[in-house]
């Protein structure tokens, strides 16, 4: 009976895979498997260096690590305190300015959800995620 | 598949006529028939909830695979010609949201998070569709109940870290539903497999 129930459940599970297989591959090109972001929404370091005054960098890891470096002309954003530096932000934001956002490293969340909160809550577009946030950067930049 | 109990009607040597031919055992068939009856209803009983949680499962499986919600609010409203209209519109919705519900969650990581986001519905799909039509009935009804209890635990677990999750078990339906309300339901789900798994014991084995 235990048998007979495992080899049920396997074939169940096995059959399953199959349409989930097929949908995998039909959704590629929208879920990134690396990173929760779409790819449509991240940029690499090297895609930035054409965007020049055109883009604003924000910094979306906690004060104490802004603190100690940062992108040059980076504005920090963290979530910790997000309605005191949200206004200092738009001072800088203007219309047709692309937003860079990064955290620590390609595992960390606080540039999605910041880059998620600037989309949402301020309603803004063009906003985009480092991939591999402030470590890609050091390693191409330094 | 299923036995039905005390069917032929019973006869023995202790109820022969004078000639040794055996004669029916009124009594006996009579006792026979009132159990079929039982058996017979009994049986219906749980295939309703077989379909009842088939519909469930089949449900939260293509609710995270397309956005239901007009679709219901039609039928709900009784405007079936907009329900259609819906229906028609159908598309497939984006699995990155029920990837993000589960990444939510903090207890597997992002690859992990698209794999079962990608497997999941169609698992309860095709375990729906198991209990629906009977076929490899006993490895679907273990599948589920696996499922529900890892769903639970999963629930309760994030809300013991006092994580801020929406839970995706019945895609936008379920977005707002607090902490209670999916216990409750996952518990009440559970109940009824665990009913039908052993209801099923007692039965002869598919």
């Amino acid at each position: 009976m235990k048998f007979v129930l495992a080899r049920q459940a396997a074939v169940v599970a096995a059959l399953a895979l199959l349409p989930a297989a097929s949908e995998a591959i039909y959704f590629r090109d929208k879920i990134s498997w690396r990173s929760a972001i779409p790819p449509s929404e991240m940029v690499t370091v090297e895609q930035t260096r054409g965007w020049g005054d055109t883009a604003i960098w924000v910094d979306a890891r906690p004060d104490e690590e802004f603190a100690s470096d940062h992108v040059p002309g980076a504005i920090s954003l963290n979530e910790d305190r997000w309605n005191e530096l949200l206004p200092q932000f738009l001072t800088v934001w203007a219309p047709g300015k692309k937003i860079i956002v990064y955290c620590s490293s390609l595992s960390c969340n606080a540039s999605r959800e910041v880059a998620r909160r600037l989309r949402k809550e301020a309603q803004l577009s063009d906003v985009f995620v480092l991939e591999g946030g402030w470590e890609a950067w050091l390693k191409k930049n330094r | 598949m299923n036995q039905m109990p005390n069917a032929e009607p019973a006869r023995s040597a202790s109820h022969s006529d004078a000639g040794g031919r055996p004669t029916l055992n009124v009594e006996s068939l009579a006792a026979a028939n009132t159990s079929n009856v039982k058996y017979q209803k009994s049986y219906t009983l749980w295939r309703i909830l077989d379909f009842v949680l088939a519909g469930v499962f089949i449900f939260a499986g293509l609710s995270k695979m397309f956005d239901l919600d007009p679709l219901f609010a039609g039928l709900t409203h009784l405007r079936f010609g907009d329900a259609l209209v819906h229906f028609r519109q159908l598309s497939p919705a984006s699995p990155l949201e029920f990837a993000n519900g589960i990444d939510n969650f903090k207890l597997v990581p992002w690859p992990v998070s698209v794999a079962l986001a990608f497997y999941l519905p169609w698992l309860e799909i095709f375990c729906g569709l198991g209990l629906l039509f009977r076929l490899l009935y006993h490895g679907a009804l273990a599948l589920l109940i696996t499922l529900m209890v890892v769903f639970t635990l999963a629930i309760t677990a994030a809300k013991l870290r006092g994580l801020d999750i929406t839970c995706g078990c019945f895609g936008h339906a379920s977005q707002h539903w607090s902490f209670p309300s999916h216990l409750a339901t996952n518990v009440a789900i559970l109940a009824a497999l665990l009913a039908l798994s052993f209801s099923n014991r007692l039965r002869k084995p598919l």
